[in-house]
This record gives structure tokens, C-alpha cells and sequence, in this order.
């Protein structure tokens, strides 16, 4: 069998991702790469995409 | 009643009518980089006179009604929200709590001084209560729902601290 010889680059260690209490600190800076007034078109879209699942809006 | 939630709606109403408010609680977290999801938008208001008879202009227009059990009818009165107390309305652009005092009575005059005015898109600036008296605030409820959010805003602080 053929050796493999390209290699997918290393994932970062899971350990940066999340803060000792657990929080998500990669979903932090993603908010804070944004202006504050794309951050509340992402909590707006977010509302009505978790309304629409649960079958409040259309 | 509400058919689409639109914080941004709401705020440009108010905006229009030149109300003197505060973007508290979620919103205020998210406009400042906290990734958390909320369904309402709370705002203190100054409970001066003048600044009174423009809110009500603006609910008006939002057709608010109070969306507690029972009183879903019910639309808020000059005397409501003159009140230190919670409004919890419904409006055409989903739900909004007005509040007269949050945290150990502290209003609209008292909190100014704590907030950060942020663009929040078409020509819109709001006030907005900064992300370090919302956690003191969420510290000194110690609600569950506080305490579960706490850890966000912490670490959200924190990580504008090493950007800054």
C-alpha cells in the first residue's frame, strides 16, 4: 500500500478553545471580530432561526 | 402580535422620538461581544416627565400590551412607568421590558455614567450599560440564569482586555 505522504494540518489543542469553566472562547472571539452591529444582526438571526425551529414564526 | 423579532426595529422607534434609554441585559451583552441569546430587550428608562410622554409615543406606535397573564390587553400608562418597577410588554417587534430601576435601584440618571454608546447599525448609536456593571449587576441577582451567564460575560471581558 501507497504511503501516505501529504498530511492534514494539526488541529489546534481542543485545551485553547475553552476557558477552565468551560466556556466557548472561540465562539467569544468570533463576536468580538464583528462590529457591534453585525453582533445583533447575529443575536436577530439567531432568535428567528430558534423561533422558526420551534415552529413560532415563519 | 409580534411576527418577527426586531431589536433594531424597537430601537429605532425609540431613537425617533428622541427617548433617553439604556440597552441593559442581553442585547447590552451581545452588542459587546457576548455570545449568548436572548428573546427580549431590556431597557432602562429615564423616568423624567418629557422623556415619559415620548415613551409612550413610541409604544404606541410599537402597539405594546403587556404580555403578562391576564393583563394582555393592558397597555403601559404614564404612571406604569414612572414606577421603579419591571414592564414586561409585547410590541409588533417582539418582546421588550422597560425598567424603571435594575440591581439596588439604580435608574436611568444613576447608570449613565456606565455605559458605552456603540453603533448598532444604520446610523444608530445607543447607550449601553458596560460589560462590567452587567456583570456586577448578574453577580449581586444570583439568579440561576445570572450565574449561568456570568461565566460568558466574564471571560468575554477578559478577552477584550488582551485585544485592547
Amino acid at each position: 500500500m501507497a504511503e501516505k505522504t501529504e498530511s492534514s494540518p494539526p488541529l489546534p489543542a481542543l485545551s485553547t478553545a475553552y476557558s477552565e469553566d468551560g466556556v466557548d472562547l472561540t465562539l467569544i472571539r468570533w463576536m468580538l471580530s464583528l462590529t457591534p452591529a453585525e453582533r445583533l444582526e447575529v443575536l436577530q438571526n439567531t432568535v428567528a432561526s430558534i423561533l422558526r425551529l420551534r415552529g413560532d414564526q415563519n | 402580535m409580534a411576527t418577527k423579532t426586531d431589536f433594531l426595529a424597537i430601537l429605532q422607534t425609540m431613537a425617533g422620538r428622541d427617548v433617553d434609554y439604556i440597552v441593559v441585559g442581553g442585547v447590552a451583552a451581545v452588542l459587546q461581544g457576548a455570545p449568548v441569546a436572548t428573546f427580549d430587550l431590556d431597557l432602562v428608562h429615564s423616568r423624567e416627565p418629557e422623556n415619559l410622554n415620548r415613551l409612550l409615543a413610541a409604544l404606541d406606535f410599537l402597539e405594546a400590551r403587556y404580555r403578562t397573564p391576564g393583563a394582555e390587553t393592558a397597555r403601559p400608562t404614564y404612571s406604569h412607568l414612572v414606577s421603579p418597577g419591571h414592564q414586561l410588554l409585547m410590541t409588533r417587534w417582539g418582546p421588550l421590558d422597560l425598567l424603571g430601576t435594575i440591581g439596588e435601584a439604580q435608574g436611568y440618571s444613576e447608570l449613565l455614567d456606565r455605559t458605552v454608546t456603540l453603533d448598532a447599525g444604520q446610523d444608530l448609536s445607543v447607550q449601553v450599560l458596560d460589560l462590567s456593571t452587567l456583570i456586577q449587576l448578574k453577580e449581586q441577582l444570583a439568579h440561576d440564569k445570572d450565574r449561568a451567564v456570568l461565566a460568558i460575560l466574564r471571560r468575554t471581558l477578559e478577552e477584550k482586555g488582551k485585544g485592547s
